[in-house]
C-alpha cells in the first residue's frame, strides 16, 4: 500500500455507507425509531413529494399568466416538516456522519454549512439560496446529483453575530427545492421556532461495547498494537459515548509515541464534559491555596466561563459552611457578576482577568480551612432572571381569567393566582368550582394545585 | 359553566361609578364631566391596589356610553412585549421603497411598545358618536424612557383620544406629561364606606362577624378592597372547616383572620427575611428561589419588598441603617449583573453574617 497522506483519522473512517456504520438509537417523541430507514424515507418521500407540489405550481402558474390580479392563486408550498428534520444528541456520535453517508447511499451531493461559517441572514442566503431554489442550467442537460443540505450545528447560532439566522432557516425550509437535515447538540431558547416546524429525532450516544469495537477496527487497520486493553477501556469510558473523541485520542496517541502505556498522556488529552466540570469545583474548593493555582486551573480549563461561574454560585455552599466566609465568597462572586455584567453590556474586555480571580479565587481563597472528603456537586439550576416569562400554562390560564376578569400579566402572576392558589388548597370542592368556572384543563389546574 | 361566580372579589366587582365603595368627592368630580362631556388628559394618582383602574375604567364606560367597546382601551405599562409584537413593530418600522418622501426606505425609530400599543388606537377616527376615544395607561411610571414618546402623541392625537394616565409615584412621571394633564388624587377609601361594603358582602353571604373584624381587615389589607374581599373569602371557607363539628361557633374570629392574612405573598418575603437574620443561608436561598420562581419578580422588585419588610421589623437604628446600606449595595450590583440568583444569594449571605452581630 502506497503511503497516504497523513489525515485526521476522523474522517478518514468516516462510514462510506449507512448500512456499514454503528447507527445509534433515535427516538421521535419517546418512540423509538430506525434511524437509516426514516432518513431514506424522508428523502425519498421529500422528492416525491417536490415533484407533485412543482408539478401543481406549473399549473397555477400557467393560469396566473393569464388571470387577472385578483384571481391569481398562490404557489402551493412544502410542509415543513417534510422538507426538513433536526438531529439532536451530544457531539461526536455520528450525527454529521450519517448524513454523509446516507447522502452517498442515495448519491446526493451535501451542501454543509456549520457554525465555521458566520450565518448572518445575508452569509446563509447566499451561500445556500441559490442552490435551494433553482437548479443549475446543467442540471437540465446533464443528469447532475440531487443535492441534500446539511445545517449543521444550528445551536452554534447565536448571538449578534449570526443575527437573523433563524428567520432565515426558517425561509429556506419554506421554499427549498432540496431536502434540509439540521444538527444540533442540546435545546437552545433561540431555535424554538425551528422545533415547532419539523420533526426532531433525538439521537442516543452508542453504548461503549460497540465504541470499543470500532476502535478495534480502526488500531487493526492502523497496525497499532501497543495500546492495551485496559487504556482503550479508560479512553472509551472518559469519552462518554463521544465516537469522535475516541478516534481523535487514539489517534493522538499512536501518533505521539510508539511506547504507549502512559495514563497521563491519556488523561492529559481529555474532553470537556460534565465530570471535568465537577472535578474542576471539587479541585477549585478542595485543593487550591493560592490565587496562581486558582488562576492556573481556569485557565487550563476548556470550561466556557460564561458557565462557570454559575456553577460556582450553585456549589459554593456544599464546600463552605461558615457564614463568615460565605459572605465573603458573595461579596467577590457578585462583584464577578457585575464586571462581567459590564464587560458584555459595553465590551470591555480588559476587564475579564479581574473577573476570573474574583470568581475563582476569590470564592475559594474565602475558605479559612478546606474542606476534605467527598462533597455533592450539582449542576447550576437556571433560575429565571430579569425578563419576565411566563410558561405556555400559564399564559393560557391568565387568558382564561381575563375573559371575565380584566388584569394584567404581572397582576395575575403576583397577585390574583396566588390567592386562587390559596383558595384552591383549602378544599378539592373549590379546586373543582374554581376550574370549572374559568373552564381549565388538566395543565393549568396543575398550577392551582 | 357556573352561574354562581366562585370568586368574591370579581363578584363583588362595581358595575357602575355609583357602586365605587368611597371616595364620594372624586366619584363627584367625575360626574360632573361626564355630564360636561369633555375633559382634558387626566392623571391618576395613589397607592398600590386602592381601585384607580377600576375607578378610570368605569368612568369611561359611563362616559362613552353605548360606544364604549369600540373606543376604549386599557394597556399596562409594565407588561413587556411578546415576541409577535416585538416582531411586528420591527416590520411596521420600515418604510417600503414604494413611498414616497424622504423617509422611504428608512427605519422610523419609535419605541417599539408606542409603535404597538399605542399609536394603531390612537390614531384611528373616533367610531360612533362617541366625542373621543379613551386610552388608559396602568402603571405609567415603569414606561420610563418610554414616557417622551407620549407627549407629541398627547399633542398630535389629543383631540382624538384622551389618555387616562395611572401611576402610583408621580415622581416616576416626566414633568411634560404631568404638565399636560389634570392631576386626581385618589385616595385610599375611608373607614365608613369600607365597613358599608364588608358589611353587604357578609349579608349575602350570611357570613357572622366578631365585633372589630372589619377594623382589622382594614388595617391587614391596606386600602386594597380585592386583598380585603379575599381574605373575607378564604377566613369564611376557614370558618366552615373549623365548625364541622361545633356549629356554636359561626363567626369569623380574629384568629382566623390574621391565620388567612399570613398566607399572603409580603409575607412570604418578611418570613424571608426573618429566616435570613436567623443566619441559615441555604434555607434563605431555597426559600428565595422559590419566590422568584412562583412570583417572577426581577431582582429589583425584590429588594424592595425586602426593603419594605425591613422597615416593619424592631431594629434599631444601627441595624436598620446596615441592612438598607446592603441591600441598597446588592441592588446598586444587580443593574449590571447579569445574573440575579447570584446577586440575590450575595444579599442574602451578607445578611446572615451581618445577623451573627446582631444577637
Amino acid at each position: 500500500m502506497a503511503k497516504k497522506v497523513k489525515s485526521v483519522w476522523v474522517e478518514e473512517y468516516r462510514p462510506k455507507s449507512i448500512r456499514e456504520m454503528a447507527l445509534p438509537t433515535a427516538k421521535v417523541s419517546g418512540h423509538k425509531v430506525d434511524l437509516a430507514e426514516d432518513l431514506t424515507k424522508f428523502v425519498k418521500n421529500f422528492f416525491k413529494e417536490m415533484k407533485r407540489i412543482n408539478a401543481e405550481n406549473k399549473i397555477i402558474r400557467v393560469y396566473n399568466r393569464t388571470a387577472s390580479e385578483k384571481e391569481r392563486k398562490e404557489e402551493v408550498k412544502i410542509a415543513p416538516e417534510k422538507a426538513a428534520v433536526l438531529l439532536e444528541g451530544p457531539p461526536g456520535i455520528g450525527k454529521t456522519s450519517i448524513v454523509f453517508a446516507l447522502a452517498n447511499d442515495l448519491n446526493m451531493e451535501v451542501i454543509e454549512t456549520n457554525a465555521s461559517d458566520t450565518r448572518t441572514r445575508d452569509a446563509l442566503e447566499n451561500k445556500l439560496r441559490e442552490t435551494v431554489k433553482s437548479r443549475g442550467i446543467m442540471d437540465f442537460v446533464t443528469q447532475s446529483k440531487e443535492k441534500l443540505i446539511l445545517i449543521d450545528e444550528v445551536d452554534g447560532i447565536y448571538g449578534t453575530k449570526d443575527r437573523g439566522a433563524v428567520p432565515t432557516i426558517l425561509d429556506l425550509i419554506q421554499s427549498t427545492q432540496f431536502p434540509i437535515i439540521m444538527c444540533s447538540n442540546e435545546y437552545k431558547q433561540n431555535l424554538q421556532p425551528l422545533y415547532n416546524k419539523v420533526r426532531k429525532f433525538e439521537v442516543y450516544p452508542l453504548s461503549d461495547d460497540e465504541v470499543i469495537k470500532i476502535a478495534h477496527n480502526i488500531l487493526k487497520k492502523e497496525n497499532i498494537t501497543n495500546l492495551k486493553r485496559g487504556d482503550l477501556d479508560l479512553i472509551v469510558k472518559k469519552n462518554n459515548g463521544d465516537l469522535r473523541g475516541v478516534i481523535n485520542d487514539i489517534q493522538g496517541i499512536a501518533q505521539g509515541s510508539t511506547e504507549v502505556d502512559n495514563k497521563d498522556l491519556i488523561f492529559s488529552l481529555h474532553r470537556d464534559t460534565t465530570e471535568e466540570i465537577f472535578a474542576l469545583i471539587r479541585d477549585l474548593f478542595q485543593n487550591v491555596s493560592t490565587l496562581r493555582e486558582a488562576r492556573d486551573l481556569t485557565d487550563k480549563s476548556d470550561v466556557d466561563y460564561n458557565f462557570l461561574y454559575k456553577w460556582v454560585n450553585e456549589n459554593l455552599i456544599s464546600f463552605i459552611k461558615i457564614n463568615k466566609e460565605i459572605a465573603n465568597a458573595y461579596d467577590n462572586l457578585s462583584l464577578a457578576d457585575e464586571i462581567f455584567g459590564r464587560i458584555r453590556r459595553n465590551q470591555y474586555w480588559a476587564l475579564l482577568p479581574y473577573f476570573y480571580d474574583l470568581f475563582a479565587g476569590g470564592t475559594s481563597l474565602a475558605q479559612s480551612r478546606k474542606t476534605s472528603g467527598f462533597r455533592r456537586v450539582t449542576f447550576p439550576r437556571y433560575v429565571v432572571g430579569g425578563a419576565f416569562s411566563l410558561t405556555n400554562a400559564e399564559r393560557s390560564l391568565i387568558d382564561k381569567i381575563n375573559k371575565t376578569y380584566e388584569i394584567s400579566q404581572i397582576e395575575a402572576i403576583q397577585d390574583f393566582i396566588p390567592f386562587l392558589k390559596i383558595l384552591c388548597s383549602t378544599s378539592r370542592r373549590q379546586l373543582k368550582n374554581v376550574s370549572d368556572w374559568l373552564d381549565l384543563d388538566a395543565k393549568e389546574k396543575k398550577i392551582l394545585k | 359553566m357556573n352561574n354562581e361566580i366562585p370568586i368574591w372579589r370579581i363578584k363583588y366587582l362595581p358595575k357602575n361609578l355609583d357602586e365605587v365603595c368611597g371616595r364620594e368627592k372624586i366619584k363627584e368630580r367625575l360626574k360632573s364631566i361626564i355630564k360636561q362631556g369633555n375633559f382634558p388628559h387626566l392623571l391618576f394618582v395613589g397607592s398600590e391596589g386602592i381601585g384607580k383602574a377600576t375607578l378610570a375604567s368605569l368612568f369611561s364606560k359611563e362616559f362613552l356610553g353605548r360606544f364604549y367597546d369600540a373606543n376604549f382601551k386599557l394597556i399596562y405599562a409594565n407588561v413587556p412585549l411578546t415576541e409577535e409584537e416585538r416582531k411586528l413593530a420591527r416590520a411596521e418600522a420600515y418604510v417600503s421603497t414604494s413611498k414616497i418622501g424622504s423617509i422611504a426606505g428608512k427605519r422610523i425609530t419609535t419605541p417599539a411598545f408606542i409603535q404597538v400599543k399605542v399609536k394603531p388606537f390612537v390614531q384611528l377616527k373616533v367610531l360612533g358618536e362617541a366625542p373621543f376615544k379613551i386610552l388608559i395607561v396602568k402603571n405609567f411610571e415603569t414606561l420610563g424612557s418610554n414616557q417622551q414618546g407620549f407627549r407629541r402623541l398627547m399633542e398630535i392625537y389629543g383631540s382624538n383620544c384622551r389618555m387616562i394616565l395611572i401611576t402610583t409615584k408621580i415622581s416616576g412621571v416626566i414633568d411634560p406629561i404631568v404638565s399636560r394633564c389634570q392631576l386626581f388624587l385618589i385616595s385610599q377609601v375611608d373607614l365608613d364606606s369600607f365597613k358599608e361594603l364588608m358589611n353587604k358582602i357578609a349579608n349575602n353571604e350570611s357570613l357572622e362577624m366578631e365585633d372589630g373584624i372589619i377594623e382589622i381587615l382594614y388595617k391587614v389589607s391596606n386600602g386594597n378592597i380585592s386583598r380585603a374581599i379575599d381574605i373575607l373569602q378564604l377566613s369564611s371557607i376557614r370558618r366552615k372547616k373549623l365548625t364541622k363539628n361545633n356549629l356554636d361557633e359561626k363567626k369569623i374570629t380574629k384568629n382566623i383572620l390574621y391565620e388567612v392574612a399570613q398566607k399572603f405573598q409580603n409575607d412570604l418575603v418578611g418570613s424571608l427575611l426573618l429566616m435570613t437574620l436567623r443566619g441559615d443561608f441555604p434555607k434563605a436561598r431555597e426559600l428565595s428561589r422559590n419566590i422568584i420562581s412562583n412570583y417572577k419578580y426581577n431582582p429589583h422588585e425584590l429588594f424592595n419588598l425586602l426593603l419594605n419588610e425591613l422597615n416593619k421589623l424592631p431594629l434599631s437604628k444601627f441595624a436598620r441603617i446596615q441592612l438598607i446600606n446592603l441591600i441598597a449595595d446588592a441592588d446598586f450590583r444587580a443593574i449590571d449583573g447579569l445574573d440575579s440568583d447570584i446577586q440575590i444569594s450575595a444579599l442574602l449571605a451578607k445578611i446572615c453574617l451581618f445577623s451573627e452581630h446582631l444577637s
